[in-house]
């Protein structure tokens, strides 16, 4: 508590002072983590301070002092950045071998292709990351995530995936591996060769994933650009096994079926299901407690058989049995989502509210930074000459907000 | 919306851990699917024999099926790159047929030699080298009618067939090859190229 009232009786622009200061010179706070965490475990964060985890349940202690940011990475994160990279390389390299045949004979087909793709990924890579709560997320961190979807997980999946479904074919034969072996294969495979690249991303920029909100929107983006990929090799794919006689059509059938149809409950869904798991880890520096633990198994497990459901050949392939199985997982991924969120939005407002009262702001006005559009009127409200202030203002508290949120949900029992 | 507000600060959180098990176990895992996978597909038997006499129905539509007969023993069927209905690879010594359906999407279905055509450009997307000669028309057992020509590239040469079905709703191709095989190993085998039938179900 000693700690609590410290925060409190700070001046506001102190913390913010001595946080420049130590970014700036790279001295002073622990990396990347609470004093006295030597390891910067989330979970010792918070069971140190206390004071802290309480700050976002409203006890009007802010999160400020205890919060400190890396002067360099930690070799974790270098580590985590090079095998991304290496990771999205052999990808692309994977994925050029499977797609230069076709791109040299069908090359108009292909640039269709492509511009479908595009056009899926950029509204997609908009949409996920607006319906973060609060406020949209960094971006770069979730390009990485949605890289590694489109090029690492797809060009393993490309092997681990053929390798796999060959050996179904072995042991059960060809035409109950023809018709099983894509949800034998692909639930286990992709599901994880997706996570994976979400649990580099969070390593490597640690800030990216701070609770299962953020998680739910790494994984999104990692499933876009996996579905999209995806999307991509079966267009190709559906040149071909039309019989190459009207290219351009069957590319646009493809898309509409995989965007139009099967969209709204693919890879997006079951990986921004399973990333809500790391989101339940991340902020107890992946050392969970029992339930937590089990809450995130049970996520991913989810995710796994979500995609199951639409790859199995059960109840028939028929677009209305289809439709039925995307609704089915769209709505888990809505209500993972809106848990989630709902979350988000709790700790943080509560942690606006200390946060405000601390500087003198009314509860109300302090809420409403919670949302775009409370910022917003906020902004039309100030004189021109002072919206830089006010947003400078709104972007501090909301940084403390969601520092002291993280740090809440570290702190928190399972 | 105020995007100004909008941008995160970079770097870590509190909890920015220097935790090398989670980075760890994420490489591992994707190193274990890409590695354990394909050794254990390799030490599994990849082929099974194909018994003479045996007929594989190979594509179907509403109203017409379609069956590919080996008159002779010593077929294989390689399960790994096959997948039902769809695209099969056999071989018999050196000598290696590819079968593959197609389904045009188009309303009206699409001619012999157009599918020609689409047959050229399918190989050719798999080996750059490959060429299909003029089509010459053929005929299966049953009497279908379609298309043949050699087909050549840097490394193989050998035959191609391709019958449309007879309600033009799809189209079986066959390539006869073999890296290793002579004219005569491929001219011994070569009566399986017309071992195909097309059944109307209502027949």
């Amino acid at each position: 508590m000693s700690r609590a009232r410290d925060s409190r009786s700070a001046a506001v622009p102190a913390p913010r002072r001595s946080r420049s200061h130590d970014r700036a010179t790279g001295s002073g706070a622990p990396r990347g983590g609470a004093p006295g965490a030597g390891t910067g475990g989330a979970g010792e964060a918070g069971a140190g301070t206390g004071g802290t985890g309480e700050a976002g349940a409203g006890t009007g202690g802010r999160p400020t002092p205890h919060h400190a940011y890396p002067d360099a990475p930690r070799p974790p994160a270098l580590a985590a950045t090079a095998a991304i990279a290496l990771g999205s390389a052999a990808g692309l390299l994977v994925l050029l071998g499977q797609l230069s045949g076709s791109a040299r004979v069908f090359p108009g087909e292909v640039v269709l292709a492509l511009v479908l793709a595009a056009a899926t990924f950029a509204f997609g890579f908009w949409l996920f990351r607006r319906i973060r709560p609060v406020r949209t997320p960094d971006r770069f961190p979730c390009a990485v995530a949605a890289l590694w979807g489109l090029t690492a997980a797809t060009g393993a999946a490309v092997i681990a995936n053929s390798a796999l479904r060959s050996a179904w074919s072995s042991v059960l034969g060809l035409d109950l591996a023809t018709a099983w072996g894509a949800a034998l294969t692909a639930p286990f495979n992709e599901e994880l060769l997706k996570l994976a690249g979400v649990v580099l991303v969070a390593t490597a920029f640690p800030r990216a994933l701070r609770g299962p909100a953020d998680g739910f929107v790494l994984g999104a983006l990692a499933g876009l650009g996996f579905e999209v990929t995806e999307n991509l090799l079966y267009a190709v794919s559906a040149i071909v096994q039309s019989g190459a006689t009207a290219g351009a059509l069957s590319v646009v059938q493809s898309a509409v079926l995989r965007v139009g149809v099967t969209g709204p409950g693919s890879h997006w869904a079951m990986t921004a299901v399973a990333g809500t798991a790391l989101g339940l880890l991340a902020p107890v520096a992946w050392r969970p407690p029992p339930g937590r633990a089990a809450a995130a198994t049970g996520l991913v497990l989810l995710a796994m058989a979500m995609h199951w459901l639409l790859d199995a050949p059960v109840f028939g392939n028929t677009v209305p049995v289809i439709l039925a199985k995307v609704l089915v997982i769209f709505t888990a991924a809505m209500l993972v989502y809106l848990a989630a969120r709902r979350d988000h939005r709790r700790r943080v407002r509560a942690a606006l509210a200390a946060g405000g009262a601390a500087e003198g702001l009314p509860r109300s006005a302090a809420l409403a930074l919670a949302s775009r559009g409370g910022r917003y009127r906020e902004l039309r409200r100030s004189a021109p000459g002072d919206h830089a202030p006010v947003r400078e203002r709104q972007r501090r508290l909301l940084d403390d907000a969601e520092e002291a949120a993280a740090i809440s949900r570290g702190a928190a029992p399972s | 919306m105020a995007p100004g507000t909008d941008a995160q600060r970079p770097h870590a959180p509190p909890h920015a851990g220097g935790s090398w098990w989670p980075p760890g176990l994420a490489v591992g895992a994707v190193a274990v699917l890409v590695t354990a996978w394909p050794l254990l597909d390799r030490v599994l038997p990849g082929t099974e024999p194909v018994r003479s006499g045996h007929a594989l129905a190979v594509g179907s539509s509403e109203d017409v099926e379609a069956e590919l007969t080996f008159r002779r023993d010593g077929w294989a069927l390689r399960t790994g790159t096959s997948t039902a209905e769809r695209v099969y690879h056999f071989s018999r010594g050196p000598a290696e047929l590819t079968l593959s359906t197609v389904t045009p999407t188009t309303a009206v279905p699409p001619t012999a030699p157009e599918l020609w055509r689409g047959l050229d450009r399918t190989l050719r997307a798999g080996d750059g080298s490959t060429r299909l000669g003029p089509p010459d028309p053929t005929r299966a057992e049953d009497g279908t009618r379609g298309l043949t020509g050699t087909l050549t590239s840097d490394t193989e040469s050998g035959t191609a067939v391709l019958y449309p079905s007879p309600d033009g709703r799809f189209a079986v191709s066959m390539t006869l090859t073999g890296r290793d095989a002579t004219r005569a190993d491929l001219a011994d085998v070569d009566d399986v190229l017309t071992s195909i039938t097309f059944t109307r179900e209502d027949a």
